[in-house]
């Protein structure tokens, strides 16, 4: 069973009709048992940093997450904001403290040329390609004005190139996160969550 | 590269679909979810779906019925129509719509604005500029008797942060003769906040010289969908065929 973490912070509807598709049960919660005994987690969110850590904390989310994650090593994968957050440091509005699970910060974007935020579909340069292998087109949907930066280069799994080339995707042990929106990316998208899932959902 | 969006723009009339001409005259279409359906399987970009009635009949959108649509979407959705409180937004985010679209609060609270901002992020919250030509520019059409100019509006709510802007020319909505791209021009010169062109598409002519006249990056269109035999992919042959990045 794959627990989507639900803390008020959007898109939780859209991302379990993409694995109701694909025949993964799901179940949208913030319940701390049901997300101790969940197999796989997602982690979704649009909206401000801020806003979403101070949402995790309410519920005991952060310490929760970051147990199930960095102690049990218990597999997610962190969407848009879910991937943000999994930063150490945020800036929106301003500075903050993120979940901390991979050094970096994620920034806005300054860019002189191209409009903010970065919003359509654009394609990605697949670095890591453990969960990219089924994918047949490299367009994504991506709505974001922030943007994270590893300290450690080997994280990137996938950039896409918005002025530069800009972190699409990370990998770092069972945790993988997505800048862009694999729920909203029709097939390419959905094969992305298969890969993930497996057939052990 | 950023492909250019090509954004079929449903507007409902609280009933069935309906498409107005100078944002008059609606004409009933029919059925919104096999239309979206249609959609999803042509793969379009992104959907929007607007209650153009909503404000002025004083109700809520059908939350049932805008769930039942963004089922069958795996593209984003943009939703719009009625929406006034940061509820309402929590409403249509909850059931899977990736943006609302704000209009009339839009020109009448301010600071409404800048907190949808806050809690949902600027990509989050669009604004419908509807705009009309007068003599020495444009101003923004609206049913609560506000006199304000294109530019003015525009620069507020980039001041309240918001992410983008669905610019519709009242004039040119559903005469499918072409866009007003003086207006798209404008438009784009004040902000670098992303643009929706939406208002004239008839023939694909009109959308090759509105992506090669102006910088926008993406369109919304009905008549041509509901009233000829184009379908979003013809438009982006067309584009593609003068070098604009296209996902096909």
């Amino acid at each position: 069973m794959v627990a989507i973490i639900n803390y008020g912070m959007g898109n939780v509807a859209s991302v379990q009709k993409a694995l109701n598709f694909l025949n993964i049960s799901s179940k949208i919660t913030a319940d701390h048992t049901e997300i101790s005994e969940a197999d796989f987690l997602i982690l979704p969110g649009v909206g401000s940093f801020t806003q979403g850590m101070n949402n995790l904390a309410e519920n005991g989310l952060d310490l929760l997450l970051t147990n199930e994650v960095i102690n049990k090593k218990k597999k997610i994968i962190g969407i848009c904001l879910g991937m943000q957050l999994i930063f150490a440091n945020g800036t929106e509005p301003a500075p903050v403290k993120g979940l901390g699970w991979i050094e970096g910060t994620v920034e806005k974007f300054e860019l002189d040329n191209l409009r903010i935020p970065h919003m359509g579909w654009n394609n990605i340069d697949v670095v890591n390609d453990t969960y990219f292998k089924n994918t047949k087109t490299n367009d994504f949907y991506f709505i974001h004005s922030y943007h994270a930066v590893p300290e450690d280069k080997n994280v990137i799994a996938a950039t896409v190139n918005y002025g530069f080339d800009v972190v699409a995707s990370v990998q770092k042990d069972n945790i993988f996160a997505t800048q862009f929106h694999p729920e909203k990316s029709q097939a390419a998208g959905l094969e992305i969550l298969k890969s993930f899932f497996g057939q052990n959902a | 590269m950023l492909k250019v969006r090509i954004i079929p723009v449903l507007t409902f009339n609280g009933f069935g679909l309906v498409k107005t001409k100078q944002f008059t005259n609606p004409r009933m279409l029919g059925n919104p979810l096999q239309t979206a359906r249609v959609y999803n399987s042509r793969g379009v970009d992104e959907l929007a779906f607007i209650d153009i009635y909503a404000t002025k009949q004083k109700r809520k959108i059908n939350l049932k019925l805008v769930s039942d649509v963004i089922k069958e979407c795996y593209m984003p959705v943009a939703i719009g129509g009625g929406i006034a409180s940061i509820e309402d937004i929590n409403d249509l985010l909850k059931i899977g719509a990736d943006k609302v679209i704000i209009k009339t609060k839009a020109l009448t609270d301010h600071e409404f604005i800048r907190r949808s901002v806050f809690f949902f992020g600027s990509q989050c919250i669009t604004v419908a500029v509807d705009a009309y030509k007068v003599d020495d520019g444009y101003k923004i059409y609206n049913t609560e008797n506000i006199d304000i100019s294109l530019h003015e509006f525009i620069r507020q709510m980039v001041d309240c942060g918001v992410g983008e802007f669905v610019v519709t020319s009242v004039d040119n909505d559903g005469m499918m003769e072409g866009f007003d791209i003086e207006l798209i021009k404008q438009v784009s010169v004040i902000t670098t906040v992303p643009i929706i062109a939406v208002g004239g598409g008839g023939a694909l002519e009109h959308y090759k010289a509105l992506f090669s006249e102006t910088s926008v990056e993406a369109v919304g269109s009905a008549s041509i969908f509901h009233f000829t035999q184009f379908t979003p992919n013809d438009i982006k042959l067309e584009l593609k065929a003068i070098n604009k990045p296209v996902r096909i």
